[in-house]
């Protein structure tokens, strides 16, 4: 059965039929339960916007000043912010709805997504790895777990990580370690964080 | 042009019933109880609770009505009051040794509940063995026909964790439902 084959089933299945006294029951019902002198609280629609803004600009102000504040000593430990492949909740979800069983969740630069599962549960449980390989033209990033093989553009890539959360990436035509501190492999531009801290 | 959810007709109930008019709101609730009530349903399984759930969905968004501020529509936000109590329903269900859900889900496989068929009651069936925040997921991308990221709106997380809770939800639904006859696509 394909998705458009489930989704057909799913929406040819109808609800028992309500009975029209029920029906006409529920507004009275709701309205019995209202009271009458109290009604819904209206917005502030006197509150002057732009008060709430400058509230709204000093709050992100001091939160950027405290975030740079404390990223040098946060670094490793870092979700890549603007990639919510990262996010620690989705991760956690992930971890927990298939344990052991995650190679990878990868994204290509579509957006699409995929889940890498191994079929007997055999991945053994470590810490998260965020990893986004770019070509210049292409770029996929990935979750995944180190000993886990990922596939960029036709190439195997071996994932490993050090005891102390530095990462390793091994090609057929390249290895990178995070230790060196370079962001390039080849022609691949390569961001690697140990996504330990975060997600478990 | 912005987009205006509402319609004229509606905001007009819902200004009614934010100077106080019970009978607007009434109104509301006749408009759109059949749409909240059939996610309470898809939700629980139960009928009683889902006209429960139905009844403090419309109480809870009287008295948030202030804070509707038209750039969603309507049904939709009423959608999501009722998609969250569910969900707290679910949890607070869950907490009582999940008993009700039990209930529930042995209720929807029965024979002569008030399905019109066989194939609605498997597929109820189906639904009520989902983890709640994939039949949400379910409920609103396939019967509510949101988008993931409305349905991420909706549900207060992350697109991609609604696009997984789908795909992890079709694969156990197509799983359940895999003997039902479908028409080959």
């Amino acid at each position: 059965m394909n998705n458009p084959e489930l989704e057909s089933i799913l929406k040819k299945a109808r609800l028992p039929e309500t009975a029209e006294e029920t029906l006409e029951t529920l507004p009275r019902r709701v309205v019995a339960r209202l009271d009458r002198n109290d009604p819904p609280p209206c917005p502030a629609r006197g509150f002057a916007p732009r008060l709430a803004w400058a509230f709204g600009l000093a709050a992100c102000a001091a939160i950027a000043f405290a975030a740079g504040h404390w990223s040098g000593r946060m670094e490793t430990a870092a979700t890549p912010a603007t990639d919510s492949l990262a996010g620690a909740k989705l991760i956690r979800e992930m971890m927990a709805m298939f344990p052991n069983q995650i190679r990878a969740i990868a994204r290509d630069d579509g957006g699409e997504l995929r889940l890498i599962l191994s079929d007997t549960g055999d991945v053994p449980a470590s810490p998260p790895l965020y990893i986004r390989i770019s070509d210049g033209k292409h770029s996929s990033s990935f979750v995944t777990f180190s000993g886990q093989e990922i596939q960029v553009n036709g190439q195997t890539i071996t994932v490993l990580a050090d005891p102390r959360g530095g990462i390793i990436l091994a090609g057929n035509q390249f290895v990178w370690s995070s230790a060196e501190r370079t962001s390039t492999a080849g022609h691949f531009k390569i961001e690697a964080r140990n996504l330990g801290a975060v997600a478990m | 042009m912005a987009h205006t959810a509402a319609t004229n007709d509606e905001s007009k109930l819902i200004e009614a019933s934010l100077s106080g008019d019970p009978e607007a709101y009434a109104a509301l609730v006749r408009q759109y109880q059949k749409m909240i009530r059939a996610v309470t349903f898809r939700m629980t399984g139960s009928a009683d609770d889902a006209e429960e759930l139905a009844q403090d969905a419309f109480l809870r968004a009287y008295l948030q009505l202030g804070s509707f501020n038209g750039r969603s529509k309507f049904s939709t936000w009423l959608c999501k009051i009722a998609i969250n109590l569910s969900l707290d329903w679910r949890r607070r269900e869950s907490r009582r040794g999940e008993i009700h859900s039990k209930w529930a889900a042995e209720t929807a496989g029965n024979p002569g509940n008030g399905f019109p068929d066989e194939l609605s009651r498997r597929v109820q069936a189906a639904l009520d063995r989902l983890p709640p925040k994939q039949r949400a997921a379910i409920v609103l991308t396939i019967y509510e026909n949101q988008s993931h990221d409305e349905a991420a709106k909706t549900l207060g997380c992350a697109t991609t964790a609604v696009a997984w809770r789908v795909f992890a939800a079709r694969n156990k639904l197509k799983r359940m439902l895999k003997d039902l006859p479908h028409e080959q696509s």
